[in-house]
This record gives structure tokens, sequence and C-alpha cells, in this order.
């Protein structure tokens, strides 16, 4: 493998990362609101988000991908690649994230709820300053765990032309007829994205602590 | 101690009644607790007492009757027949503290800053001035140390004193308290009627649920039993303690007060 082969390679790392990136940083707080609109029985909205779930949840990232990438221009807006892979990354992990998110709010304990309302806070109040300062600790690890996953998935995207890591790899194994430095090259940086982000979480967890922990 | 008929009427509950399904908890329930005075509300478990309590901030709406405070409609506004919006109804709930079985502090606020979130939040008071009065409460329930400790670091008794601290912030016209110390362990009871004895004293309005028999003999100027959902029997607790009019209320002494 040559040294342009490797910073081509390099390239797709810094495209996954960003488009893995932008549909986390989307998919994140979409996933929370999907999972608020459900929590709180938002009358007509939650059905919708409960349906939006189940489907998102069984459909292949790779379909998806194709799908928004050939009917959204059919619907008159322009769409390109990298836009359109974002957007099914955001999509499919909002789905996955709604549920972590959801989990925390079912599991929330009623009492300090009840409390809070007795003392007057209203539904925004209480969620932002009693229930959001927990449920972000409590789903923090299983966000993360989403957030690799995505990220594991994300060359599903490469069948629209986007060269995320992946398809840069297969490109340079077509054309050196040598595949396996490329997808070893591949692996590699794959397993150090994922443990930055793993490193991110502890670190995270660490700096901020357990709830309720003596600061 | 002061007579009912003479004084200021702050909390007034008419004819309230609440069913869950068929299940009629609160069957036309009405009393009244003067200014300043505590008011001991006794019955078996399941007779509607947490139920009434939480009709009175409207936790729970009562499907008939009214609940005035300082002689204002709580759940209803102004003319008697538009509910309050869910603003509305917090802001009248910000006029009640609540003290509850299970202390329901904040995990993530240490003890200082559960006191203060209210205060500062719900009724936008000056962090300086709310600060500072939390100070002076602590030191009043004894935890004045415990400042910046965290909830899950503190004994039941200690938890509880802080629900009251969290209560008084609100400078609230009145306190419920659902059976504040029925949660602890028995030699960390004191410490929590303590307070409350002292409370009593110093002149809150106080509608306590409580199996505590010797705090409603001591402290109480009116006691009141329940069952059924209904007032069973009313009296100041050395006529009720000593010569209960009722049969029912007969029964329930011999079985809580040894
Ligand atoms: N949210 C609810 N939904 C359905 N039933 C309820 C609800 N809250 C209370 N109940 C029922 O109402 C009845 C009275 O309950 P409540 O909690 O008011 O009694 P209590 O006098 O406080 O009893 P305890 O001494 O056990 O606390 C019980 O039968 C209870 O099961
Ligand atoms: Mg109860």
């Amino acid at each position: 493998m040559t040294w342009n082969a490797f910073l081509s390679l390099l390239d797709g790392a810094g495209l996954t990362l960003l488009i893995s990136g932008a549909g986390i940083l989307i998919g994140v707080p979409l996933g929370f609101a999907l999972a608020l609109i459900r929590w709180a029985r938002v009358p007509v909205l939650a059905p919708i988000a409960a349906v939006y779930v189940s489907l998102l949840r069984s459909t292949p990232a790779v379909t998806l991908c194709l799908l928004i990438f050939f009917a959204v221009p059919t619907l008159g807006i322009e769409i390109g690649a990298w836009t359109a892979g974002i957007l099914t990354l955001a999509l499919v992990t909002a789905a996955f994230n709604s549920e972590i998110w959801r989990a925390g709010l079912l599991n929330f304990p009623a009492d300090q709820l009840e409390a809070a309302r007795a003392f007057g806070m209203p539904a925004g109040l209480r969620l932002r300053r009693i229930i959001f300062p927990q449920l972000w600790r409590v789903s923090l690890p299983g966000l993360v765990n989403e957030a690799t996953l995505l990220i594991k998935a994300s060359p599903a995207i490469a069948v629209i032309g986007v060269a995320e890591i992946t398809r840069a790899a297969t490109r340079i194994g077509a054309q050196t007829y040598e595949p396996l430095p490329p997808m070893l090259a591949a692996t590699g940086l794959y397993v150090a994205i994922i443990l930055v982000l793993v490193g991110l979480q502890r670190f995270v967890e660490k700096r901020y602590g357990r709830i309720g922990a003596q600061a | 101690m002061t007579d009912s008929e003479t004084t200021e009427t702050v909390l007034d509950i008419r004819g309230l009644t609440k069913s869950f399904g068929s299940n009629v908890v609160l069957d036309g329930v009405s009393l009244k607790v003067g200014k300043a005075q505590t008011v001991c509300l006794l019955g078996p478990s399941g007779s509607g007492k947490s139920t009434l309590l939480r009709c009175v901030n409207w936790l729970e709406k009562p499907d008939q009757g009214s609940v005035y405070l300082s002689g204002r409609r709580i759940g209803v506004r102004e003319g008697g027949h538009m509910a309050m919006s869910n603003a509305e109804l917090a802001r009248e709930r910000a006029r009640i503290g609540m003290v509850f079985q299970h202390f329901n502090l904040w995990p993530h606020l240490s003890v200082i800053q559960n006191i203060v979130e209210a205060p500062i939040h719900v009724q936008r008071r000056a962090k300086d001035e709310v600060m500072a009065e939390a100070e002076i409460l602590l030191d009043r329930v004894g935890l004045a140390a415990k400042k910046d400790d965290f909830p899950s670091r503190l004994s039941g008794g200690q938890k509880q004193r802080v629900g009251i601290a969290r209560a008084l912030a609100m400078k609230p016209e009145l306190l419920l308290f659902d059976e504040p110390t029925s949660a602890l362990d028995p030699e960390l009871v004191g410490e929590v009627v303590a307070v409350m004895k002292k409370l009593a004293e110093g002149g809150s309005t106080m509608l306590v649920v409580t199996h505590e028999m010797s705090f409603a003999r001591e402290t109480a100027d009116e006691v009141i039993l329940m069952d059924g959902g209904r007032i069973v029997e009313t009296g100041a607790p050395g006529a009720f303690f000593k010569n209960p009019k009722t049969e029912r209320a007969r029964q329930f002494l011999q079985r809580y007060v040894s």
C-alpha cells in the first residue's frame, strides 16, 4: 500500500467521522424529542413517533440511504451524497436513541416528579432542572453504545458513492490487487475512532460523576 | 392555643369527593385549618388521607367540592367555572409546602440546592437572599454542617429535616405533611418530631397526616379521624384521646395507641 493510498484512507476516515458525527449530533436531540413526545403522550404526535421508531428500527440503513438519495430529488429538492448520508444516519440513530431516552424517562423516580409538581414547577422546569440533569447521566452509556454501532453501520452510505473508510479501502484493494493491507488499516481506523469515543465517555463520567456524588 | 372560630381560616376544604374508578376514596370531606393551627389527620391505611392532601394542592383533581387557601379557590378560576391552567395551578401550589413520607429529595442537588431550587426557579426570588435564608433554615433544623452534602449521604431523619427546610423555604401559607416519620427508623423519629413541634409552636399552619400519636396528642389543636373516605370524628386532642365519641374512634385508638 502506497503513502497516497494511505492518505486516501485517512480522507475516508475524516469523512466517516464527519458524516457519523453530524448524524449523531442531529440524531441524539432528535431521539430525545421523539422520546419526550411519546413519554408525555402528546396527542396525534405520540403515535406518529411510535410508528416512526418501529419503521426506522426495521429498515436497513443501506435501503434507507438509497431511498433518501433517490426519493428526495423527486420532491424537487436537490440532495447531495453527503447530505443524504448524514440524513440517513441521523434518522436511523434517532430511532434507537429515542428508545434509550425513553427508557430513562419511564424509569425516572415518580416521587421526585411529585415533589417538583408540589413545589410549583411547571413541566418545562421539571424537565430542565430535575429530569434532564439525571437523565443524561443514566442514558450516556446507552447513547455511546448506539454511537459506536452507528459508526460501524456507516459504510452503508457507501452505496451512494460516499468515499468513507470502507469504500476507500475497497477501492485501494481493487487498484492494487492487494485487498488485505487496506482492509487491515481500515479496521485499525475504526478501532481507533471507537476507542476515542469510549475514552471520551469515561472522561465525561469521571468528570461529572455519578448522580448525587460528593462534589 | 387559639380558637378556630376566632382565627382567620387558612385552609377551607368543602365537600371534597374523589373516586378512582368505582373506588370512592373521598366521600364528602370538609375541614378547616385556622392560621397558626396544627390539625392532625389520623386514620387507617387506605382511608384516603394522602388523597385528601394531594387534592389540597391539586396534585390530584377532586371530582367535586372545593379547596380555598386564604379565601382563594384553588384549581378553579375566579367566577367558579373555568379550570386553572397548568401554569396557574403551579403558582397556587407554590403557596403550599409539602413534606413527603419518603422525603422525595432531588438526589442530583446538594442539601442547600434542594432548598433553594424552587424559591429561585419557581418564585424567582433573588439568589443571594434565598441562599442566606436557606442557611438560617438549615440551622433551624440542625443541619447547618450538611449544607453541601448530597442527600444520598444523609440518614433518614436528616433527609426529612431537609425536606421540611425545603418546604419552609417557599414561605408557604400552609404546610402539608404526609406521614413524615413513617419511613424512619424508630430512633430517628424524635429528631423530626422535635422540628415539627418547634414549627407548630412558632406559628406555622400545618395539616399533618401521622401515625405518631404522641405528636398529635401534644401538638395538635384539632385531631381528625378519617375512615373510608369520610371524617368520622373531630375533636381537641385531649377529648379525642381520652373520651372518643364514636365507636370507630375507640377501635382505632385501641389499635394504634398502646
Ligand atoms: N392514583 C390512584 N389510582 C388508583 N387508586 C388510588 C390512587 N391513589 C390512591 N388510590 C386508592 O385510594 C385509596 C386511599 O388511598 P390513600 O393513599 O389516600 O390512603 P391513605 O389513607 O393515605 O393510606 P396509607 O395510610 O396507607 O398511606 C386506596 O384504596 C388506594 O388504593
Ligand atoms: Mg398515605
